[in-house]
């Protein structure tokens, strides 16, 4: 067992209801290199291991959910984090002389999956998140095994799946009704996982042949059901592996959410553990994407000021959104209520504090109103968006799903996302402002927009004005401060 | 007990319907309750067992009295309670609906989470109606015995998809006493379907989908090969097609937009337009047309991959045109009430009797070669006429006395009063679907028993 400090940490009191293995993990607790993570870690591990192990996964899932908000295809998902995967959560194969490194790894793997479980339990949202983001994963490890080693998995966990499969003379005799009822949804399955691929008839009746198929209820599968993807008779459905996984990864997702409410349930206890909580809360920080909260502390902050915000050196670091709310600031005089609230706090978020957004908010009105009619007006909403009025909660700045979820601008406003928002020609202009006027290029944005892609144009534009700085790979813009601030941060390193 | 006969004929225009066609007054409707109904029967299918259990005790009954109102949450403790309410309600129909957790008559007195759908058996409703952009020979409310064949057709295919597909025994299909039929299947594994499941078989047998029917595209989507589902439907329409689309309702015959629906599916342009040519200033019917299209395809398209196509558009258009069409919600939806066997409808009298999808059991034996006829279902005035007339001719046989209440008779020998009607075989056949029914349920009643002492 790994243990140089004796801390105390996620030990028994966290994960409680386990079974207690002693020896030989491998033969059982970690016989696979994939697991439906049921039984609960119980073995001590250092403070120093709880959070590079939960750092490290969390690593891969950031990188996954990116992924998804791309909306990459399962292939080229698997190719972009299997190299993530070797780096942070390797699972290798068993040979001999291994075993003690096989061990750890499938140690940290259970032990960083457990203890996101406590860091995603904590919200609908979260849980969700998580459930998205760790099938994922499992799917791409479960494409990464062999057939032989899939059978096996599903074999030693027949107790939770109860599948069977058929044997190849069943198969063999009904092998045309098979290949009618469910070549068509293989082939959609073998094409959306890989977008170039082109199969034809007989190589389709090849791969069928390969396959190894399933006998479940048909109240198993009511999806597959609806869509006449499988062959059914007399009650039972027959499953191809091909489309095997997505049950599997269901089964996976449902056990899994249980256990995240679960875990919600038995939290309280944990708050205890002071050592714990901090790490914990750090953690589910660092999973940029969740929330943005703003750090005062930043190092970037102190040059963000009533003035500072009116230059080029600041404003260049805007997504488009918040060049526009500024923009139509300055010319109008006055934004509306949306936008008042959409770029007030995205003000705050980059670090403009109270006073001087006081000053910024004042000095923009002033032509149009007299300082009395502001602060009577207008003073008392941005205090409250601070936190120091009315119910004193601390407002976050918009993400992009919040952003997109309000009422869209209309002619007089100028909140919202502009790649939803704005006509073609004055997308374009901005575009053009902002450097970008290869036609090809902004073909690229424009492409995303017209397919309603408007966090993935913005991430492009992202990429295009960011070109010769590194470290700008797989970033998803989801978030406009989430721009901002990468964008400082890589003027700042390169 | 009221046997002489208060007819009123149906004078409704909406109504109008060429089966004989009479509304059957109160009085009539509680003769019929009392004596004829069997109820023994009806509560012996949703009980699943002699003794009342929970499946019949639970179960939700409704009431669609004269004056239009609807009485629902009805649930009756046994099968004499169940037939003296009816009696004494005296509704025009009674509705069943799902098994709840609670006794749905107590729902008043439980909070509204108490009272869940447990169960029901899974129903399919066809209907004619459903029908009308294709059929020619009658519309609206009017049936004849050539687009009754369309029902014919649906629930065969239905039929045999519940059966091999599903694994579904105890189904038995009962008319709906007008324009269509409804299927119950009775098996333990249907009645605990949650409605997802319900859905996800109704979408797999909804081969035409029922909106996009109703919104008249052209697209059904078939992948090829077909389906096994698709492919055995296939064989099944093909025989049938010829006789039903083509001769007798002939859509094709004058009738342009119809002629324009079809040629729709045709994927080749010129073709289309060939077609069209061919058919301007010709009369023909729609046998010769649907022959036309094969030959002219094979005039003017030399690329064989653009033959194969027009083939397989003309299987499209077979599906188009026979295929079973429904209504998904009755199906989906655990709460939806369906009408009782053995009820009449209102408007036509007809008595909603079970019928074998292969064989004729009325004693017609013209209808042999047809099967169940609606045109010749049990009415409640024939059947009335026919209780009268034994009644009558064994009072002169045996006493002054009608033999229905006589305490002296033996009960061997008692002739139940549905026996003396057109009913009987009706009757019979359900008591044999109930008796199977019940039997496979105590069967494994008693396998889940065994299973729990080991
Ligand atoms: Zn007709």
């Amino acid at each position: 067992m790994i243990r140089q400090t004796k801390r105390r940490t996620a030990g028994r009191r966290n994960f409680e209801n386990g079974m207690i293995f002693q020896s030989s993990k491998l033969d059982k607790l970690y016989s696979h290199r994939l697991s439906f993570y049921d039984i609960p870690p119980l073995d001590e591990i250092t403070l120093e291991e709880f959070e590079l192990w939960a750092i490290d996964r969390l690593k891969v899932l950031i990188e996954i959910e990116s992924c998804i908000a791309r909306s990459k295809s399962v292939k080229e998902m698997e190719s972009i984090i299997k190299p993530l995967l070797s780096k942070y959560l390797p699972i290798s194969t068993l040979s001999k002389g291994n075993e003690k490194q096989i061990e750890l790894e499938r140690k940290k793997d259970h032990y960083s999956h457990f203890i996101l479980r406590l860091v995603f339990c904590r919200s609908e949202d979260l849980r969700k998140k998580f459930i998205k983001t760790e099938s994922i994963l499992f799917k791409i490890r479960y494409n990464l095994m062999q057939p032989k080693e899939q059978t096996n998995f599903i074999n030693d966990n027949n107790d939770k799946l109860n599948w069977s499969y058929i044997n190849n003379e069943e198969k063999e005799q009904m092998f045309e009704q098979l290949f009618n009822a469910t070549g068509s949804a293989i082939r959609s399955q073998l094409i959306m996982d890989n977008e170039n691929l082109s199969i034809n008839n007989e190589q389709l009746r090849q791969h069928v042949k390969m396959e190894n198929f399933i006998k479940l209820p048909f109240e198993k599968i009511p999806h597959l059901l609806s869509a006449r993807s499988i062959f059914i008779r007399n009650g039972e459905g027959y499953i191809p592996t091909t489309l095997q996984i997505n049950l599997l990864v269901r089964e996976f997702q449902n056990m899994l959410e249980n256990n995240l409410i679960k875990t919600f349930q038995s939290l309280p206890r944990l708050d205890e553990d002071d050592r714990l909580l901090p790490v914990l809360n750090s953690l589910s920080r660092n999973f940029a994407s969740v929330q943005y909260e703003v750090d005062s502390n930043n190092e970037n902050v102190g040059d963000i000021n009533s003035q500072s915000i009116l230059t080029n050196e600041i404003t260049k670091h805007y997504p488009l959104c918040g060049k526009h709310l500024q923009k139509t600031l300055s010319v109008n005089h006055h934004l509306r209520y949306q936008g008042r609230q959409q770029l007030g706090l995205f003000l705050k978020g980059i670090g403009l504090n109270i006073d001087e957004a006081l000053k910024f908010w004042s000095n923009q009105f002033s032509a149009n109103m007299t300082m009395e009619k502001f602060n009577k007006e207008y003073k008392y909403n941005i205090r409250h968006n601070y936190g120091l009025e009315g119910a004193r909660n601390k407002y976050r700045p918009w993400d992009c799903a919040t952003i997109l979820s309000k009422p869209k601008p209309n002619k007089q406003e100028a909140h919202g996302c502009p790649y939803r928002d704005l006509n073609l020609d004055s997308l374009v202009s901005n575009l053009n402002d902002m450097g970008i006027n290869d036609q090809k290029d902004i073909n690229g944005v424009i492409e995303h927009v017209n397919k309603n892609e408007y966090t993935v144009a913005c991430t492009k534009v992202f990429e295009l004005t960011h070109k010769n700085m590194k470290g700008n790979e797989n970033l998803h813009i989801n978030h406009p401060n989430l721009y901002f601030d990468r964008s400082r941060q890589l003027e700042k390193s390169s | 007990m009221e046997s002489t006969m208060t007819v009123e004929v149906s004078t409704a225009s909406d109504d109008g319907v060429n089966v004989a066609s009479s509304k059957p007054s109160s009085a009539d409707m509680a003769f019929y309750y009392e004596r004829l109904l069997p109820f023994r029967y009806v509560f012996q299918w949703l009980n699943h067992s002699p003794k009342p259990t929970k499946d019949f005790t639970m179960r939700e009954f409704a009431y669609e009295h004269r004056s239009g109102a609807y009485q629902r949450y009805n649930s009756f403790a046994t099968l004499d309670e169940f037939k003296k309410s009816v009696v004494s309600a005296n509704p025009m129909r009674f509705e069943i609906g799902p098994v709840y957790s609670v006794n749905p008559k107590e729902r008043k007195n439980l909070s509204k989470n108490a009272m869940r759908p447990l169960a029901k058996e899974l129903v399919f409703d066809i209907d004619l109606t459903d029908y009308d952009g294709i059929r020619t020979c009658c519309s609206g409310t009017k049936i004849c015995e050539k687009c009754w064949k369309f029902i014919q057709v649906a629930a065969k295919i239905i039929d045999r998809s519940l059966k091999e597909d599903f694994g579904f025994k105890h189904l038995i299909w009962v008319f709906s006493g007008r324009r269509g039929a409804h299927c119950w299947i009775s098996d333990a594994r249907a009645r605990n379907l949650d409605e997802l499941t319900r859905r996800s078989i109704v979408e797999y047998l909804d081969v035409l989908g029922s909106k996009q029917a109703k919104m008249g595209k052209q697209s059904l989507n078939l992948k090829r090969p077909f389906h096994p589902h698709i492919e055995r439907s296939f064989e099944i329409l093909k025989t049938s097609f010829v006789e039903i689309v083509l001769n007798d309702q002939d859509p094709w015959n004058d009738d342009n937009e119809q002629i324009d629906e079809m040629l729709a599916f045709l994927p080749d342009k010129d073709l289309q337009q060939e077609l069209q040519k061919k058919w301007k200033n010709s009369s023909s019917n729609s046998k010769q047309k649907w022959e036309d299209i094969g030959i002219v395809a094979e005039k003017i398209i030399k690329n064989q991959a653009r033959l194969n196509a027009v083939n397989e558009a003309k299987k499209d258009i077979i599906f188009y045109y026979l295929y079973p069409r429904l209504d998904v919600e009755v199906s989906r939806q655990l709460i939806h009430l369906l009408k009782s066997p053995f009820c009449i409808h209102p408007s036509t009298g007809n008595i909603c009797v079970p019928f074998d999808l292969d064989y004729n059991l009325s004693d017609n034996r013209d209808d042999d070669g047809y099967g169940f006829n609606p045109m010749h279902a049990p009415n409640l005035i024939t059947i009335q006429n026919e209780l009268e007339l034994y009644d009558s001719r064994n009072v002169d046989r045996a006493s002054s006395q009608p033999s229905t209440d006589d305490e002296n008779e033996a009960p061997t020998t008692k002739v139940l009063d549905f026996e003396k009607t057109s009913l009987k075989p009706y009757v019979n056949y359900f008591a044999k679907f109930v008796n199977d029914l019940v039997k496979d349920e105590l069967k494994s009643q008693k396998r889940d028993r065994d299973d729990l002492e080991f």
